[in-house]
């Protein structure tokens, strides 16, 4: 994979990580209901979170051709 | 409880551990076997984003507030994912100019400024010196809850935290102020602040663990229980729909995705302590994973806490000590401790290397050149004395300031005070980096406003807050006027008040940044800067130089001796010449390059705005106009260009010298496997004796052919081979060479046909050199033709322009993929396995023959329908040599 399509990649994930994690997406979690104990928005925070690293993490060590 | 001496005994033994860590590492470095030279140390060494603030003070916000302590968080690894292209070309420009700390790297974009850089440091000093109080602070709190004597209210010489922070000054001046040369790296501070990331790390697991697992039943029982208590339900949540403040959210994103960037010690860690740019592709993910895993607990943490305690029953802030103490786990407490110390230590360090470096650089340097000027005084000393200076002056007044102050705040809003401070540096720098048209005029602006609103919209009215100012400004206005109110200025209401800062402060600073810049031109200077910077990934090698003047080297070497010092001045100027491929240093010429390496080199030491000042003040410069620059650049670029060509050349020759000795060896092997069958074998028969030879001969022969072609090539290549001018008449030369190799043709039972017009104009050019060009198509047309029923073609034809021999057979034809090769050195027509013999250089050279009398060869094929090798010859050439 080139960098310049690496550092398009991680842009992209900075944008979706804005969408996701700010007003008015998170909103949508603030809502009463609990799964395995958790109540929704944190754990939808953290998943959330979680799941951009991994995908950063993903993008940032595929083999590049550098 | 605690008893004191132990608390402390433990946390001495700790800051003796760090000690340990750094003087191991600075030795280890010493070794050749670098321990920071990693991408996960670098990762943990940007950990040192987590202070006592995160430690402490996330909990407390959380208990108070719910999720809102995760933005602060979030816009890291946002600011993450930019790290491969932003933070790279921040390591990229840092490392090529010697840059070693933000205030050098704004000063250096606009120009060098000695204001810009002065100013920079005043607004890093007044937004971080509250926060390196807060990190005294905290321990101080530490102390009290986990001993139950309060810290900061005994005589001051009584005071463990005052030791704690004159320990934390001797730790930074040891290992942050080891050369003077701020560019190099401070292995042993790096290893001990990344070993302070995983200490902090594991403590507030182990906390988080204990308060889930060993006081509840998992965090979901924690929640489960919050969920019952109504004080307590809304912290898991926003608050609900219509209450969320999305625009507090989003500011508080962006703020921290700014401060992770610009703070002074996140730069230290993340551009100057940087050993290797590929490095941040790890901590693209792995440090927004380092803080994720120290955020994990802190929701449990808070409410466990508060379900423990009750609402308001102890500070949430010390949460993490006082819940393992009231549940007989003294151990643990004292563990979180050391976590917590780990965070407010490694802070103090890297905070207190970065700002000394620039307060020694842009402040106190040129106040004592300016009083030293003319004096010619060693100087070399000074640059490490001041910065240890300003390193034990910092502490203590961080210290003074959480005597006097300390009080008056919470945590959480020093920390985000501080943030938006250094958010100011956002325009300046990011536009820097991107964008040629920034000048000083427009960042000095920027600057200047914003820091003006910030102090009126968040400084003053916390300050006043905390009593210490008359209350009534905030409420009214200054004089009465209301619009001007620090927290609704011009009536904007509706925001909390750091949103509100944030907005009005970045507004204006990138408002005037934009409209100051666009007000004039760039000077030469600004523009030249802006070139070096925006465009560093173009410009690393082979990079213009924008000097002019005149500079002599004694004075030179007597600069670069003052400020570092007369070994390595020396060795400055050695190495220099060395690298120049010079017999000695009395040798080198004192020109722009060499200015501009010394200037370079004196940066690292003293900084860029010095530098250039110093500079300045030894050689004589002419000043560059626009013009200048541009022709400046363009001469770069030629530079570049040949270099470019000078080594596709080398890499031409290289190819070519090993195919020439492949070429001469399969030759010379045959040669020798045959002399060698003759010579062990006396007995052999007369006959087989004679096929040898003829074989041996045959080889010698391709031999002597090649090496005479490789001649040939190499003179015409390099112009240097003798050209006739003979009037040629084309039809006799196509017949003599259709006669000379008639026997080849004969032998191999083909037939050869020419087709001619009736008149041919004479032709001027080599005869030798033309007939040599058409034996070799011919003898190439009969290596390829099929034995016994080959044909070949010799077409002549001419018109006005030119004249144009064909030569077509019908061999094999060439494949179109190999068309184009054919013509170059070494490449034969066929699959190996039954490639005719031949030198492979033939074509080539008929080619450059053809060339150089201005006409060109191409062949014409369909593989299985025979190839067509033609070429012209133009007569006008001739005409315009011969009128010359």
């Amino acid at each position: 994979m080139s960098e310049r399509l690496r550092n398009q990649r991680l842009l992209a994930l900075f944008a979706a990580g804005w969408g996701l994690l700010n007003f008015p997406l998170l909103t949508l979690w603030d809502r009463a209901g609990t799964l395995a104990g958790i109540p929704l928005l944190p754990l939808a925070l953290f998943g959330g979170w979680a799941l951009l690293i991994g995908l950063a993490a993903w993008v940032a060590e595929a083999p590049g051709d550098e | 409880m605690l008893s004191a001496p132990l608390v402390l005994a433990a946390s001495f033994a700790y800051l003796l551990m760090l000690f340990g860590v750094a003087h191991w590492a600075d030795r280890r470095a010493r070794a050749g076997r670098s321990v920071i030279g990693n991408a996960w140390v670098y990762t943990l060494s940007m950990g040192v984003y987590c202070t006592a603030w995160t430690y402490f003070g996330s909990i407390g916000r959380a208990a108070s507030s719910g999720l809102w302590f995760l933005p602060i968080y979030l816009g890291p690894t946002l600011a993450m994912l930019l790290a491969g292209s932003l933070l790279r070309k921040m390591i990229r420009i840092a490392r090529t100019y010697r840059i070693t700390s933000i205030a050098d790297f704004i000063a250096s974009r606009y120009g060098k400024s000695r204001t810009l850089a002065a100013l920079v440091t005043l607004i890093a000093l007044v937004g971080i010196l509250p926060y390196v109080a807060l990190q005294l602070k905290a321990i101080a709190s530490g102390l009290t809850v986990l001993t139950g004597t309060h810290g900061g209210s005994g005589p001051w010489w009584s005071d463990s935290t005052l030791y704690i922070a004159l320990a934390l000054a001797g730790f930074t001046v040891a290992f942050g102020t080891r050369h003077l040369d701020t560019s190099e790296r401070h292995e042993g501070m790096v290893a001990a602040i990344a070993f302070e990331s995983v200490v902090k790390l594991l403590a507030f697991l182990a906390i988080g663990m204990f308060v889930c697992w060993g006081l509840f039943d998992g965090p979901g029982d924690i929640f489960a229980r919050a969920a019952a208590q109504p004080a307590l339900s809304g912290l898991s949540g926003l608050g609900g729909e219509s209450k969320f403040a999305g625009g507090q959210w989003f500011a508080l994103t962006l703020l921290a995705m700014l401060s992770v960037i610009f703070l002074p010690r996140q730069f230290q860690v993340m551009v100057v302590e940087n050993v290797d740019e590929r490095h941040v592709q790890r901590a693209t993910w792995a440090f927004p994973a380092y803080l994720l895993l120290i955020n994990l607990f802190v929701l449990p943490i808070a409410l466990g806490g508060l379900l423990h305690f009750g609402v308001g029953g102890a500070d949430p802030e010390t949460f993490v000590l006082s819940l393992p103490l009231a549940n007989g786990q003294s151990l643990l407490a004292l563990v979180a401790f050391i976590g917590g110390l780990s965070a407010a230590t490694g802070m103090v360090i890297v905070e207190a290397i970065a700002v000394s470096t620039m307060v020694s650089n842009d402040l106190v340097m040129p106040l004592l050149l300016r009083l030293r000027h003319r004096a010619s005084s060693d100087l070399s000393g000074v640059p490490l004395a001041v910065r240890r200076v300003v390193i034990v002056a910092l502490l203590l007044l961080g210290y003074l300031y959480f005597r006097v102050a300390g009080e008056a705040y919470a945590l959480v809003s020093i920390g985000l005070i501080s943030f938006a401070a250094v958010a100011q540096f956002a325009p300046a720098l990011l536009g820097g980096m991107y964008w040629k048209g920034g000048t000083r005029a427009g960042a000095l602006a920027g600057l200047l406003a914003g820091f003006a609103l910030w102090s009126w919209t968040l400084l003053l009215p916390s300050i006043a807050k905390s009593g210490w100012l008359a209350i009534g400004f905030l409420t009214d206005g200054p004089f009465g006027i209301a619009l001007l109110r620090p927290e609704q200025l011009l009536g904007l209401s509706g925001l909390d008040s750091l949103t509100h800062a944030l907005l009005w402060s970045l507004l204006a600073n990138a408002g005037l940044y934009v409209a100051v810049s666009l007000a004039r031109a760039p000077s030469a200077r600004e523009a030249t800067q802006a070139l070096l910077f925006v465009d560093v990934f173009q410009r690393s090698a082979g990079a213009p130089v924008f000097w002019r003047g005149r500079a002599r080297l004694a004075e030179l070497q007597q600069l670069a001796t003052r400020f570092l010092g007369a070994e390595p001045a020396q060795r400055l100027f050695a190495d220099y010449a060395r690298r120049a491929g010079l017999a000695g240093v009395e040798r080198i010429a004192p020109d722009a390059q060499l200015v501009q390496h010394v200037e370079t080199q004196l940066a690292g030491a003293i900084g860029s705005a010095s530098a250039r000042a110093v500079m300045a003040s030894v050689v004589e410069e002419e000043p560059l106009a626009p013009e200048d620059i541009l022709r400046m650049l363009d001469e770069a670029s030629q530079v570049r260009a040949l270099n470019r060509q000078l080594e596709s050349l080398d890499r031409l020759k290289d190819d070519f010298m090993s195919s020439v000795t492949h070429e001469l060896r399969t030759p010379l092997t045959s040669i020798r496997a045959f002399a060698e069958l003759m010579r062990d074998d006396p007995e052999m028969a007369t006959e087989q004796r004679q096929q040898f030879l003829g074989l041996v001969v045959g080889e010698a022969e391709r031999l002597s052919r090649l090496v005479n072609q490789v001649l040939d090539m190499a003179k015409i290549e390099s112009g240097h081979a003798e050209w006739r001018n003979d009037q040629i008449d084309l039809c006799e030369l196509i017949a003599h060479a259709v006669q000379t190799t008639a026997e080849v043709f004969r032998e191999r039972g083909a037939v050869v046909s020419v087709q001619q017009p009736e008149s041919v104009p004479t032709l001027h050019a080599d005869r030798d050199r033309l007939l040599q060009v058409l034996l070799n198509l011919l003898s190439n047309a009969a290596k390829f033709v099929p034995a016994g029923s080959g044909r070949v073609e010799v077409r002549l034809t001419v018109d006005a322009r030119a004249a144009q021999v064909e030569v077509a057979d019908n061999g094999p034809g060439v494949p179109v993929d190999q068309q184009q090769l054919v013509f170059e050195k070494f490449r034969q027509g066929g699959d190996a396995a039954n490639r005719p013999q031949g030198t492979g250089l033939g074509l080539p050279i008929s080619r450059q023959i053809v060339e150089h009398f201005g006409g060109r060869m191409w062949l014409r094929s369909e593989p299985g329908r025979g190839a067509c090798f033609a070429f012209e010859l133009p007569w006008t050439r001739q005409q315009e040599e011969t009128g010359a």
